[in-house]
């Protein structure tokens, strides 16, 4: 099915080619000499797509300006912006898709399906269907099942840019000196962490574990493989059963050998570990797939395979990144959705690429020169995109605080041994309640 | 005031502990500086190397890809700006205090002993809320306000403490001589304040430049401060240790000259009236 | 000659500026987080649409676990810094206590670490302490000792933190204590020596009394500035791991702009005040410098 419509749109697109281009040029008219404001994250995928701004201001006359920031940071300032009265900063923002039912629950978004329906706007050619799916489902819809799943109610609040998968990431050179098969079970993962620390001396996986949501998310990545979830279905707590402490367990086995100073390890160090040797596997966003090849980052380029996320009772990966929307306050709306679609567009997303950046649609995952450039990563994230899994955290809008403050406090003092995981996990289960209590989710 | 000619040369050990002290004030900030113009390659390598070839790149990039120059610019208008109203402000109200009787004197002076440990993060709520009520949300202006109302409490004091110390038989004179409150203020009283004025400048500029949670609060991303937009080097590629100790060493270094201008000064404002009190 | 309406009015309009601006800037904020502090208001959005909860705010503050420990976290690393500066600090004091020639050339690299941005020193020592990178750990592997991971554990990320507070404000109570030390009559130790005190009778019966006042206004005003910290520990570790770093005003912090809680991170501020504002009202009372003034 897909093939064939890709097939029809090109077909069209190359028939209409002259006068798609002059209604492109139409299309930009209106906005020629406007300004936008976009804020966007310090993040490996937008470092690439920043490459590109100068190329849309020459194509379409609008101009860019950025605001980049920490990417946990920007949350503060986005929430600032969006909630003046009048007119706020940024025309386009870029969200961390858990954040996404909080920020249309506080009707802080403008909802996108206006847009691609209005014809004077809407380019022909940039092919929703062509986003990968799993990345427009986790990232771009709000309002259906349960507020964050795909199904009936959910609209697209924004278009997702530097969305990322879960992917395995392991040294070929230490796993063959030491005999090893990539690792497929989370056993086989285990005992390849131990292995590596006590026969290499280097840290076995690296992992994220600042307190907050960097630890809550490593926690996160161990706890649906294994079977467990975090709230069941009447939403009461179920991230302290066997197998929320199991995942606990096996975040603490990781950490205990894994590279020194996991507790303070963000997405940064989490990544930079394993780029500069200092751990034998990864497991993380694929956005490590550009940065591994750079020399000028990494000192193990051409020593990674790549495989799917190991096996627990089930597979599933992590499912998420980012998205680009525009903030109900903002003041030049329809330019900010035209450098949006332009960003997201079929061109541009191969472009970035094949720069580094991540991959957003198929028909870039299937380009001859992609997979060129990416001949060992393209079949691992072809696999992990069939496991990834848009539940495999609760983005309800009382997620953050939960992530951040709750588990994100009750999880370091199992990985630095202060406490036992069912004791620690026990002891919030009263918070996490209210607070999914308070947001209507659990009754009485 | 002659040079005193019979200052002792000190013992040995008494320069070598002088010598120890000095070194662990300075190798941190050593190595910020060294950090700065350290490439990533050698940052983070495994062995770490005193002797390397420097290079300016980390500044280059922060002014180039961060418009460093911009936050510099807005750190410095705003210091300057808060600097001289609160020393206009804050010399006049101290001179009252000092020499005039009012209703409210001492509850004034009270108010300002307690108001000068204000934490800022108890400020940092309302002031956001208030300011953006009044329009002044993220504007430079708004930020200078802030700062000059962190700021006065301590001037005031330090400055009540100087004028105090200043015999007021100079000033009858001039009275006598028939000069206006405001003469007597402005030719007799400010040029023997010099060193108290000084004093208080350098801690109030201190404060304005270095001041970080307000600045990150209350500006976007034109008016921001430079130590607001040092937050922008924690990126998650990894903090950009070279980037960041570039922008580190940018901070430090104006107060850092101040230190070496002015360290008489500063050592007068912070003993002022603690010893003598 | 003014008329004597006019001279009456002068200091008022000397004042009012100043006064304006302190009511405005400092009054009238403290004032308004006391108000908010009985209102449920998520940040982002419209303040119309903030509940009147009364006392909950503050009875959710008190029933807090999260709030006690961050309290007891700030109380601990005030007492344990503070106390170090201080020993630390008048102990170099009296060890170079004789003016030498060259003393103007140290004094001024005292000053140095007091001055650099705050925000700066939690940089710089972030590096330093850094697990893999960290020039700390590069020396302890020098020196043969097994190198830590200092911010990823509590006890040791809580050291790092008094450690940096120890770098940056021990010259302040030597600067201090030396001024004090200058201030002494040579001639009441002289006695003392003469009346066959040794060294150390001198020190505690002699020298200490007579620096009580600077002392404590030196205790006191440090003790507030460990309850102000903020902007260090922001960029060391964030309060983490867990809270073994959570200095009070940081939770405060965060209770505004990452629990989006305006209301409640506004109940903590008045807290923090209180506390505060009971400190330097002791500072008052021990060392008045009106009341000096008004006794000579």
């Amino acid at each position: 099915m897909k093939r064939r419509q890709l097939l029809q749109g090109a077909a069209a697109g190359a028939a209409l080619g002259p006068w798609v281009h002059t209604l492109a040029q139409d299309r930009y008219a209106k906005y020629k000499g406007q300004t936008i404001v976009v804020n966007y994250p310090a993040h490996p995928h937008y470092d690439q797509a920043e490459k590109l701004f100068a190329e849309f201001t020459a194509e379409t006359g609008i101009k860019v300006e950025r605001d980049k920031m920490q990417y946990l940071r920007m949350k503060d300032k986005q929430v600032l912006e969006m909630g003046k009265r009048g007119n706020g900063d940024y025309d386009v923002v870029v969200y961390v898709v858990m954040w996404k039912t909080e920020y249309v629950k506080k009707d802080l978004l403008q909802p996108l399906d206006g847009y691609f329906a209005n014809s004077a706007l809407a380019d022909p050619a940039w092919d929703q269907k062509d986003i990968i799916d799993r990345y427009w489902e986790t990232n771009a819809l709000v309002g259906g099942p349960k507020m964050y799943l795909p199904g009936p109610g959910a609209r697209p609040y924004g278009i997702p840019f530097g969305a990322e998968t879960g992917v395995l990431a392991y040294r070929t050179d230490l796993f063959a000196k030491h005999k090893l098969a990539a690792p497929k079970t989370y056993d086989e993962l285990l005992a390849a962490c131990r292995l590596m620390k006590d026969k290499e001396g280097i840290g076995g996986l690296t992992s994220r574990g600042q307190t907050g949501h960097q630890v809550t998310a490593a926690w996160l990545l161990h706890l649906t493989p294994n079977g467990g979830e975090v709230f069941d279905s009447q939403w009461r707590a179920a991230f302290n059963n066997a197998q929320g402490v199991r995942a606990a367990e096996i975040l603490k086995e990781i950490v205990d050998t894994g590279p020194a100073g996991i507790p303070s390890y963000g997405f940064g160090e989490m990544q930079n570990a394993f780029l500069q040797g200092q751990a034998a596997m990864y497991l993380d966003s694929v956005s490590i797939f550009g940065p591994a090849q750079d020399p000028a980052k990494s000192r193990v380029a051409g020593k990674i395979a790549y495989a799917v996320h190991p096996k627990g009772s089930k597979h599933s990966a992590q499912s998420g990144g980012f998205a680009m929307a525009i903030p109900k306050n903002a003041r030049n709306k329809d330019a900010a959705f035209l450098f949006m679609q332009w960003m997201t567009s079929k061109q541009a997303d191969l472009k970035i690429a094949l720069a580094g950046g991540n991959i957003n649609r198929w028909s870039t995952l299937d380009n001859a020169d992609v997979a060129k450039k990416y001949p060992i990563e393209l079949p691992a994230l072809r696999e992990s995109l069939k496991i990834a899994n848009p539940d495999w955290r609760p983005l309800i809008p009382e997620w953050d605080h939960i992530s951040q403050q709750i588990l994100g406090q009750a999880l370091p003092d199992v990985i630095t041994g202060g406490k036992p995981a069912k004791q620690a996990l026990d002891a919030v289960v009263k918070a996490a309640e209210d607070v999914v209590r308070q947001g209507g989710w659990l009754k009485a | 005031m002659s040079h005193p000619t019979s200052v002792p040369r000190g013992s040995p050990l008494h320069y070598l502990m002088l010598a120890l002290l000095a070194t662990a004030c300075l190798l941190p900030l050593v190595i910020m500086t060294m950090t700065s113009l350290k490439t990533e390659a050698q940052i983070f390598d495994t062995q770490w190397s005193w002797l390397f070839a420097p290079t300016l790149d980390n500044y280059r990039a922060v002014v180039e890809e961060n418009h460093i120059e911009r936050y510099m610019l807005n750190s410095l208008k705003v210091s300057l700006a808060a600097t001289l109203i609160t020393l206009m402000l804050g010399t006049m109200c101290a001179y009252a205090m000092a020499r005039f009787r009012f209703l409210g004197r001492e509850p004034l002076s009270y108010s300002t002993l307690i108001l000068r440990t204000l934490p800022p993060a108890v400020l940092a709520v309302p002031v956001f809320v208030i300011w953006s009520a009044w329009g002044i949300g993220d504007t430079l202006s708004g930020v200078v306000l802030v700062y000059v109302a962190l700021n006065l409490p301590f001037t005031i004091w330090l400055l009540y403490g100087f004028i105090d110390q200043l015999p007021i038989e100079l000033e009858e004179a001039a009275a006598i001589d028939g000069c206006g409150p405001f003469r007597v203020f402005y030719k007799i009283v400010l040029p023997l304040l010099k060193p108290g004025l000084a004093a208080a400048a350098i801690f109030t500029f201190r404060l304005a430049w270095n001041e970080f949670i307000l600045g990150f609060i209350l500006t976007n991303r034109i008016t921001r401060t430079l130590p607001a937009s040092i937050s922008n080097y924690i990126t998650d590629t990894g903090v950009e240790w070279g980037k960041i100790m570039a922008a580190g060493v940018l901070i430090a270094l104006p107060p850092l000259i101040f230190t070496f201008v002015a360290a008489k000064q500063i050592i007068t404002g912070l003993t002022a009236g603690a010893v003598k009190g | 000659m003014p008329s004597a309406r006019l001279a009456r009015l002068t200091p008022y309009v000397y004042i009012l500026p100043a006064v304006l601006v302190m009511l405005a800037g400092l009054v009238y904020p403290i004032l308004s987080a006391v108000r908010l502090g009985f209102y449920d208001w998520p940040l982002g959005t419209d303040f119309d649409s903030a509940r009147f909860v009364g006392f909950q705010a503050f009875a959710e503050m008190l029933a807090s676990t999260q709030v006690w420990t961050s309290m007891g976290i700030t109380v601990a690393f005030v007492l344990i810094a503070v106390s170090a500066e201080l020993v630390l600090g008048i102990a170099l004091a009296l060890f170079l206590e004789k003016p030498v020639r060259g003393m103007r050339f140290f004094r001024t690299v005292f000053v140095l670490p007091m001055m650099v941005a705050p925000i700066c020193v939690g940089l710089i020592w972030r590096y330093l302490f850094d697990a893999n990178f960290g020039p700390i750990n590069h020396l302890s592997a020098w020196l043969g000792l097994s190198p830590q991971a200092w911010l990823a554990d509590p006890v040791l990320a809580f050291s790092a933190m008094v450690i940096t507070d120890i770098w940056q404000w021990t010259p302040f109570v030597l600067i201090m204590v030396l001024a004090g030390l200058q201030g002494l009559d040579e001639s009441v130790i002289e006695a003392a020596r003469i009346d066959g005190a040794n060294a150390w009778q001198q020190i505690v019966r002699v020298k200490l009394p007579i620096l009580k006042p600077i002392l404590i206004v030196t205790l006191l005003a440090r003790m507030i500035d460990g309850f102000r910290g903020l902007e260090v520990i922001y960029v060391m570790t964030f309060g983490g791991p867990g809270l073994s770093t959570e200095l009070f005003s940081l939770h405060i912090f965060k209770a505004a702009f990452i629990s989006q809680k305006l209301g409640y991170s506004s109940a903590l501020s008045i807290l923090l005040l209180v506390i505060v504002s009971a400190l330097s009202l002791a500072i008052l009372l021990i060392s008045n410098p009106l009341k000096a003034k008004a006794r000579r």
